[in-house]
């Protein structure tokens, strides 16, 4: 039974990856606008508007500087080509879309499925800090940008350099925080395992 | 995430926190389930004070402190330096604020990289710590390394005053008291007065 569940969640996202990354969707602006919406729209029912609403600040900049680029690109006639602009477009909104859709479909894999799953128990202790990682650096990311947004000594400069300082130091805090996790929760489940491994024996 | 600015009304903000100081009256947190009625006056710009904070669990202190002092600081453009009650959380964004900065910090401990962070903010007037004695029952490193530039200390503690030092002479203590007065299920009414 989670073998088919798993299954299904990773045909979903080949099949999505297929249609409108690398497949015949991909440059078709209008589908990839509904595409977007309906994605953003799936976050809000599963999570929450708030929730929604963090994770496209969080993409902001960084198709913010892709959109830029793009228009750049696009005047400067760039290896003579004339799409620039609308390629740069698309890749504006499957960029996010692909964020959002990935970690929507992604939270349907719960710590019973990896429990349930016929691996081995080293394998499962590392799905398992994997999954705990990321849905704590997730969750953890709002108080990063939070406390960032009280250091004064980041908002010397203009807007956009602060917007650029700020997003600097939140992924860093989260690499740091997520390796640091990662190696915490690994240990930690691996020392419990053993144990009860041989209270069982 | 909305900011602590959007509890309160703009029209609030400017009748409350003229000149760094947040006029009794009341402060609602509807989201956070608070409502603050402040007794007295807190004046943050008075000469060096250190005001402690005390009050139960759950009494609010933390969100009067995120929601309604830091708020206004900012709305005054007070410089100041917050270690908040998550401190293990605040680490990572200043591990990364003061790698941004060009300073090496992989090989410091925490308290190396908060003394690091103190010493590059002497453009502070503020310091917050809130429920630092946790972490650290003696925090008293602190108050040396920035009793220079510091005016004013705000102090969220369920400990005493600390150590009684040269410096209880230079600041003026002054307590402020947290207390339920009733909950209605939804929302706790909090007291918040000077002792």
């Amino acid at each position: 039974m989670v073998l088919l569940k798993l299954g299904i969640i990773f045909t979903l996202i080949l099949s999505f990856f297929w249609l409108f990354v690398f497949g015949p969707f991909y440059d078709h602006i209008a589908i990839q606008l509904a595409v977007f919406i309906g994605v953003l729209g799936w976050n809000t029912l599963r999570f929450s508007l708030q929730e929604t609403t963090s994770l496209l600040k969080f993409c902001f900049p960084f198709v913010f500087t892709l959109f830029i680029f793009g228009l750049i690109f696009h005047f400067t006639r760039l290896f003579g080509r004339q799409d620039w602009l609308a390629d740069s477009l698309i890749k504006c909104l499957v960029f996010p879309s692909s964020l959002v859709y990935l970690k929507v479909v992604l939270s349907y894999i719960t710590y019973l499925d990896i429990i349930n799953l016929p691996i081995s128990m080293k394998k499962r202790v590392d799905l398992i800090t994997i999954k705990s990682a990321f849905s704590k650096g997730e969750k953890i990311l709002r108080r990063f940008s939070w406390y960032l947004n009280t250091y004064p000594e980041l908002k010397s400069g203009s807007n956009i350099k602060y917007a650029l300082k700020k997003y600097a130091c939140l992924i860093i805090a989260l690499y740091l925080y997520l390796y640091e996790e990662i190696e915490n929760s690994n240990r930690l489940l691996r020392n419990r395992y053993q144990h009860l491994n041989e209270a069982n024996k | 995430m909305r900011s602590g600015c959007s509890l309160i009304p703009k029209t609030a903000f400017k009748r409350y926190f003229e000149g760094m100081e947040i006029k009794r009256g009341t402060y609602p947190l509807a989201r956070r389930g608070l409502n603050f009625r402040l007794a007295d006056d807190l004046n943050f710009k008075n000469s060096a004070c250190r005001f402690y904070l005390r009050g139960g669990n759950g009494f609010g202190k933390t969100s009067f402190l995120e929601k309604i002092i830091i708020p206004a600081l900012k709305e005054d453009k007070v410089p100041y330096i917050y270690i908040g009650q998550d401190i293990r959380t605040q680490l990572y964004t200043l591990r990364a604020l003061l790698s941004v900065q060009g300073i090496k910090v992989s090989d410091n401990d925490e308290v190396e990289l908060l003394k690091l962070w103190i010493k590059k903010s002497r453009s502070a007037t503020v310091f917050i710590l809130d429920e630092f004695d946790k972490y650290f029952p003696d925090y008293g490193f602190i108050f040396d390394w920035s009793n220079a530039f510091i005016r004013t200390y705000i102090i969220v503690t369920h400990l005493g005053e600390g150590r009684s030092d040269a410096l209880s002479a230079k600041y003026q203590t002054c307590n402020v008291r947290f207390d339920l007065t009733d909950f209605d299920g939804h929302i706790k009414n909090i007291s918040v007065k000077k002792e």
